[in-house]
């Protein structure tokens, strides 16, 4: 559905503890119908975004207002009424039964000394259903499992039949069913009208049910951008030091984040250069495993879309890139001999071998560079008539060495490495 | 679970009738026996008016009125035990073990040994010193036990204990200071009923009346408590405001209950436990089944005080430690076990 009026707006709000600001320089909004993800590392502030919409932190400056009203001005009974939270799954050690758990949130409702009538019984009953609790009713919430307890909480963030909706880490601690669950719901409660304005931990589930994703960290929040423009690999290594594969997941339709290894992990690349030729991912952990010993890579040419393309771009590494399935002409061969031959040791990804990437097998072979093949070559991973077979046997024709593993490929072209360093 | 009206409703009505027939007995029982049949016919002679033999002036003018005080000082405990347990989600807490019984005590003995013996000075002036004492103590032990807002179980109790034996300490120096009036306030504070009368037990009564009635009304909010400081608060309830206004009832009832009877522990912390353990958390069940409760422990353990070395009494209050301190330790074990 289109997004409908602004629920939850933050303009230009400072908030902390105390006089603290933890966050400064807000400005975020909220519409009936979208939910909005917080991502950002731990301790940036997102929870206290949500903190100062439900009167816990402060607004230290700028202006924060809930369904158009001030939200530092409201009571906690009106602000309850309309903004519910869930939080984390926590257990709760006490029994009390699951119905008065969920009938609790009714409270912003009723009168100081109203006992809840038949009005509020539907709203809990309507509630329950729709988290399929029911069945739990008259079963106590000491005794329930996490993830029934949480949709419990759903449940009773529902009852309060609230227009904004905050989540802080709701799936922290749920299995992946439960969490696509209780994500799930909520997306529904969004479609039926809701503002949500969500803090997730995982970077793909925020990609999946986020309509847009503020990235919160060094204490400011970025513009809420769609998932794809607001995570990409450039975001990921500056916010979270993470250098990460940022890519459609075809399954879901929705942005994925691999992440690859920590910023922190990768030393200056002054090594090398080490050649790798490669493709649909063979090379990845090759790539990766260079990148953190602090070697230059370079890879070839490579179609756009390919693993070993996404991974070499999170990485830094040097490649000549072809269209998405497109083979490589003579500029790309001529690049990949170029680079090749300034190359200390090449390794030889077990990858199957097609029309874009024998170019580079090619180019490394005649390159007259120490070759080091990771498996042994056969004909399954030859789809090029024969040229591929051809090539792998006048390199070890020439003194090129096969090696069982990529432990041993990186083992052997670090030796390589290293006395090419003392020379 | 305590959640059906009617389980609730027959729960309540049980101990209703258990209170009565404890209350029966302890007029009956003592270093005089007095059949229930003449303790009922006493009644009926003092309502209608009519004089009856001596036996009547010890049972209207002495028993009657202390087992009534026994009853009110344990539903009085018995509350205040289920207010501190449900503001500090921490079964342990009691006034007792968080000092605010000694508080009161200190409080108390202020008040007595400033305003004397005066009838005004002990039904008014000892309360509300010993309110005042309960008030300052919470305050002070939730300060030194509260860091960055949180209140950890272990340090609540460890500011209680440390606070309580500093009060005790200095109530004890204020007794050696004012020799005159020591042996009184000695009795007094071990937890006795000897000075029960009837003016005592229509103070008390108000107390109780005054000290409950607020938290039963909002024992919704109570129960939104037990979620936690900040989820109360997301549920729409000021939290801080609450638990000022929760923890004045209690201190009021602590402060009735120890200006009357001095130092009766455990009562506070074994009834709101075993009742909830039996009808569940629920704030509108818990309130008045642990007042009644509470009324029939205190009720038996001042008959067993009266009886077991009769003629001497003992003091009520080495009762209730008797069979309170080993209950204490049970639950503390079982609680860190459930970590």
């Amino acid at each position: 559905m289109t997004p409908g009026e602004t629920l939850l707006s933050f303009e230009n709000a400072r908030v902390g503890y105390g006089f603290e600001p933890v966050v400064d320089g807000v400005a975020l909004e909220v519409r009936a119908g979208e939910v909005v993800g917080l991502v950002g590392p731990n301790g940036a502030g997102k929870s206290t975004l949500l903190r100062a919409v439900t009167g816990t932190a402060r607004v230290l400056a700028g202006a924060l207002s809930v369904c158009g009203q001030d939200a530092v001005r409201l009571s906690p009974r009106a602000r309850a009424r309309s903004v519910a939270v869930v939080p984390q799954a926590l257990p709760v050690p006490f029994a009390m039964t699951a119905r008065r758990f969920v009938e609790l949130g009714r409270h912003p409702h009723l009168d100081v000394l109203e006992r809840p009538g038949s009005e509020d019984a539907a709203v809990v009953e309507d509630a329950m259903r729709r988290t399929d609790t029911l069945r739990l009713a008259s079963q106590t919430v000491d005794t329930l499992s996490g993830g029934d307890l949480q949709r419990l909480t759903v449940a009773q963030a529902l009852a309060q039949q609230p227009r904004v909706l905050l989540l802080d880490e709701a799936t922290a601690h749920l299995d992946v069913n439960h969490a696509l669950q209780v994500l799930d719901l909520v997306r529904s409660e969004a479609d039926a009208g809701a503002a949500v304005l969500a803090v997730f931990h995982d970077l793909d589930l925020a990609a999946r049910y986020a309509d847009r994703i503020a990235i919160v960290a060094g204490g400011a929040v970025s513009e809420a951008l769609p998932p794809e423009q607001a995570l990409d690999a450039d975001v990921l290594s500056r916010v979270f030091d993470v250098r990460a594969v940022v890519r459609v997941e075809p399954v879901t339709g929705s942005v994925a984040v691999v992440p690859i290894v920590r910023g922190a992990d990768v030393a200056e690349a002054g090594l090398g250069p080490v050649g790798v030729v490669c493709g649909s991912g063979a090379g990845a952990r090759l790539q990766r495993e260079l990148a953190r010993a602090g070697c230059r890579v370079v890879c070839g040419a490579l179609n756009e879309g390919d693993v070993d393309a996404d991974v070499a771009r999170a990485l830094g590494h040097a490649f000549f890139a072809l269209p998405p399935f497109g083979e490589a002409g003579a500029d790309a061969e001529a690049w990949a001999a170029q680079q090749f031959a300034a190359c200390v040791s090449i390794v030889v990804a077990p990858t199957p071998f097609g029309r874009a990437n024998v170019a580079n097998l090619r180019a490394a072979v005649r390159s007259g560079r120490s070759l080091v093949f990771v498996g042994q070559f056969s004909a399954e991973r030859d789809y090029t008539g024969g040229e591929a077979a051809a090539l792998v046997a006048e390199a070890l024709g020439a003194g090129a060495v096969v090696v069982p593993g990529e432990g041993d490929a990186l083992r052997m072209v670090m030796a390589h490495v290293e006395e090419g360093r003392d020379e | 679970m305590g959640a059906r009206p009617t389980s609730r409703a027959a729960a309540l009505v049980a101990l209703a009738a258990a209170l009565a027939i404890s209350v029966v007995a302890g007029v009956a029982f003592g270093a005089v026996k007095v059949p229930p049949a003449e303790v009922l016919a006493a009644v009926g002679r003092a309502l209608a008016g009519r004089s009856g033999p001596v036996e009547d002036a010890v049972v209207i003018g002495l028993r009657i009125p202390r087992v009534l005080l026994a009853a009110l000082v344990g539903a009085c405990l018995a509350t205040a035990g289920v207010l501190y347990q449900a503001l500090f989600r921490n079964a342990l807490a009691d006034p007792y073990i968080l000092g605010v019984s000694s508080g009161a005590g200190l409080g108390a003995t202020l008040a007595f040994v400033a305003a004397g013996s005066t009838t005004l000075g002990v039904l008014v002036g000892v309360p509300a010193g010993a309110f005042a004492g309960a008030l300052a103590t919470i305050a002070l032990v939730v300060a030194l036990a509260g860091r960055a807002g949180r209140l950890e179980s272990t340090s609540l109790l460890l500011a209680g204990v440390a606070v309580s034996y500093t009060l005790a300490a200095l109530t004890s120096f204020v007794m050696v200071v004012s020799r005159e009036s020591m042996h009184a306030v000695v009795f007094w504070m071990m937890g006795g009923l000897q000075r029960a009368s009837w003016p005592y037990v229509g103070m008390l009564a108000a107390v109780l009346v005054l000290g409950s009635a607020v938290p039963f009304l909002r024992a919704r909010e109570l129960d939104l408590m037990l979620l936690g400081d900040e989820r109360a608060g997301q549920l729409g309830l000021d939290a801080q405001r609450f638990t000022l206004a929760m923890l004045a009832c209690a201190s009021l009832v602590v402060a009735g209950a120890v200006s009357v009877s001095g130092l009766i522990g455990f009562v506070g912390l074994m009834v709101p436990h075993a009742v909830r353990l039996v009808l569940g958390p629920d704030h509108r069940t818990l309130l008045p089944a642990s007042a009644l409760a509470g009324a029939v422990a205190v009720v038996l353990a001042d008959l067993v005080a009266r009886v077991v070395l009769a003629p001497v009494e003992l003091p009520v209050g080495i009762v209730t430690a008797i069979a309170g301190g080993p209950f204490f330790v049970w639950l503390l074990v079982r609680t860190e076990r459930a970590r």
